[in-house]
């Protein structure tokens, strides 16, 4: 019986990462997507880092000599933030109804394809983009705009941060499929709640900046989690008496995340639509 | 060897409308098997139910032993489907799309063997947003049969072909039923039917209405000569026999009368327009309809019609 599981596993997981290439391939030779999603927060990065040149720091009371810091280095966590949403949410979200509704989906549950191996192919792809996307990012930001790597501690949040980050972008992603009533509104109605959630979630504005209960707003999805960690991984140590609770609350975002990996993905496998074309 | 299919009493209702009507159908193994019919008549419908896509209100499913609703997964590993719209897949070509399908299948078929079967050898590496809309169609099929299924659904394989591309597809559906595959073909062209399969079940209003092979099914049509004619004007319909209860009136008065024994009917309305003072009937006719008329009226649908001059 356990070998029969463990052969059952390993065959949904070869599966998925078939299922993960074959969407990395369909991705990668579609230009709008290519461009528009996992090009586009790496020219944010490069346009605003050459643009704003200035330095940043926060008020004194913090404490006393808080270093200041190049706004590309508070640009990047923030950036990253967007980039790991993009490829998770917006580009999943999108691609998901839009093959809902033109029959990609319907054809594929016609196949042994496991559930399960959809969704690790899906949540794969979305990982793959991120990681280059962020590995380009970095590459740039060092060579070109003064960006600090992270210490050894901070590799360890960013790994862990990209890890719990975009199955949960995933979910909402797959999560909001629910709401698309065509194809063509997909990229529309996707797009509204990316920007929106950019804003409040202290992405390009600092939290501190917006007001509490849009924070509150903020704080039930996972982008808001996400930007935080990345800025622990960025920032100096210090600037964590500019966040709320002035603390970079890593736990807290873990857990977050994690309640909507467990929670949202069972419940969007659960009733996830493999056909609305008819 | 047990049928492929074994269904009783399925029954599919959405809202006041009933889409399948308690149909029960025992589909032999190793056979083409037809579901001919109109569009409406209830065909994609019931095809779903029995690939699992749909659950039924009502009934008993057995497809190779398997309920599509609750044993989907062990079933989708015998199966293959090819769908009424072609897939899209842009990015992808056919090699790619079928290495990838036959991963996911216990024992796949060769992906070359599959593409020289249906003929995209030359289109192989050409991709998706590329193919003409006959090649696609072709690549559904390659990708309903690389996994070497034991029961194969074609749901309206030829719909808006023209009849080069038809007959080509034709000969790669014949090709396919020669591995011993069960087929399952759902269609409103007649000759399609005719062409392909052992088997025919013609469904009109979400029931099946005849089942039987193209000669039964020709008996069954071609029975009835059609005697027709113009009556005098005030001409009262209950000054007809009692026998002749079957006649129609037409829409410009013209009375028809379904018979399979023409002589005898036509020497009595001979006999019966005398006794009226008419030593000449007025536009008679005495016709047998071909098959495909026959059909068209048996279905009575505008789409069959369409269908019909597109042939």
């Amino acid at each position: 019986m356990n070998a029969t599981n463990a052969t059952n596993v390993l065959r949904t997981v070869r599966l998925g990462f078939f299922y993960m290439v074959l969407n990395l391939k369909t991705i990668y030779r579609q230009p709008a997507a290519l461009f528009f999603v996992v090009a586009f927060p790496i020219m944010f990065l490069v346009i605003f880092s050459s643009l704003l040149t200035f330095e940043i720091g926060i008020p004194e009371e913090a404490g006393a000599n808080v270093p200041a810091i190049k706004f590309s280095q508070y640009f990047v966590a923030g950036i990253m933030g967007v980039a790991i949403f993009g490829t998770s949410f917006n580009l999943l979200g999108t691609s998901l109804a839009i093959q809902q509704f033109d029959g990609t989906l319907k054809q594929l549950a016609a196949t042994p394809l496991p559930k399960a191996s959809f969704f690790i192919g899906l949540v794969g792809t979305a990982l793959t983009y991120t990681v280059l996307q962020l590995v380009i990012m970095l590459i740039l930001g060092v060579a070109a705009y003064g960006i600090e790597l992270p210490d050894a501690h901070g590799w360890l949040t960013l790994i862990w941060i990209v890890l719990l980050g975009v199955p949960a972008g995933c979910v909402l992603g797959i999560a909001i499929t629910k709401i698309i009533p065509s194809a063509n509104a997909a990229p529309a109605i996707i797009q509204a709640p990316f920007l929106f959630l950019q804003f409040i979630s202290g992405v390009f504005f600092t939290l501190a900046s917006v007001p509490t209960w849009l924070q509150w707003v903020a704080g039930v999805f996972p982008l808001r989690w996400v930007a935080q960690g990345l800025r622990s991984v960025f920032l100096p140590d210090v600037y964590k008496f500019a966040e709320p609770g002035m603390n970079w609350q890593l736990e807290l975002a873990a857990i977050v995340l994690a309640v909507w990996i467990v929670a949202g993905l069972g419940l969007s496998v659960l009733t996830f639509k493999w056909d609305r074309s008819g | 060897m047990p049928p492929a299919i074994s269904i009783s009493g399925v029954t599919k209702r959405y809202g006041s409308i009933v889409a399948v009507d308690g149909v029960d159908l025992e589909i032999e193994a190793g056979q083409v098997y037809a579901l001919l019919g109109p569009n409406g008549a209830g065909k994609t419908t019931l095809v779903e139910i029995l690939e699992g896509y749909r659950d039924r209100d009502a009934g008993e499913v057995s497809v190779l032993g398997f309920d599509p609703q609750r044993q989907r997964g062990e079933l989708n590993r015998r199966v293959g489907i090819v769908l009424q719209h072609s897939t899209p897949m842009e990015g992808l070509t056919p090699r790619e799309m079928l290495n990838f399908t036959a991963r996911l299948y216990d024992h796949p078929m060769d992906t070359d063997e599959v593409l020289e079967l249906v003929g995209l050898t030359e289109h192989a590496d050409r991709r998706g947003s590329k193919l003409s809309g006959g090649q696609k169609r072709r690549l559904d099929l390659a990708t309903s049969v690389i996994g070497n299924p034991d029961l194969i659904f074609l749901d309206e394989p030829t719909t808006g072909f023209d009849a080069t591309a038809r007959r080509q597809a034709w000969e790669v559906v014949r090709g396919l039923t020669e591995r011993g595959a069960t087929v399952i073909l759902t269609t409103h062209y007649l000759d399609e039917a005719e062409h392909l399969a052992q088997q025919i079940g013609l469904i009109k209003d979400g029931r099946i209405i005849f089942e039987g092979d193209i000669t039964a099914l020709r008996r069954e049509m071609e029975t009835d000569t059609r005697i027709s004619w113009q009556p005098p004007s005030g001409f009262d319909p209950a000054d007809l026999p009692d026998e002749w209860k079957e006649v129609s009136i037409g829409a410009d008065g013209r009375l028809s009368l379904p018979t399979q024994t023409p002589t005898v009917h036509l020497a009595r309305l001979i006999e019966w327009s005398r006794n009226r003072g008419m030593e000449e009937i007025p536009e008679l006719q005495v016709e047998r309809p071909d098959l495909e008329e026959m059909y068209l009226e048996l279905v009575d649908d505008s789409e069959a019609l369409e269908t019909a001059d597109q042939s």
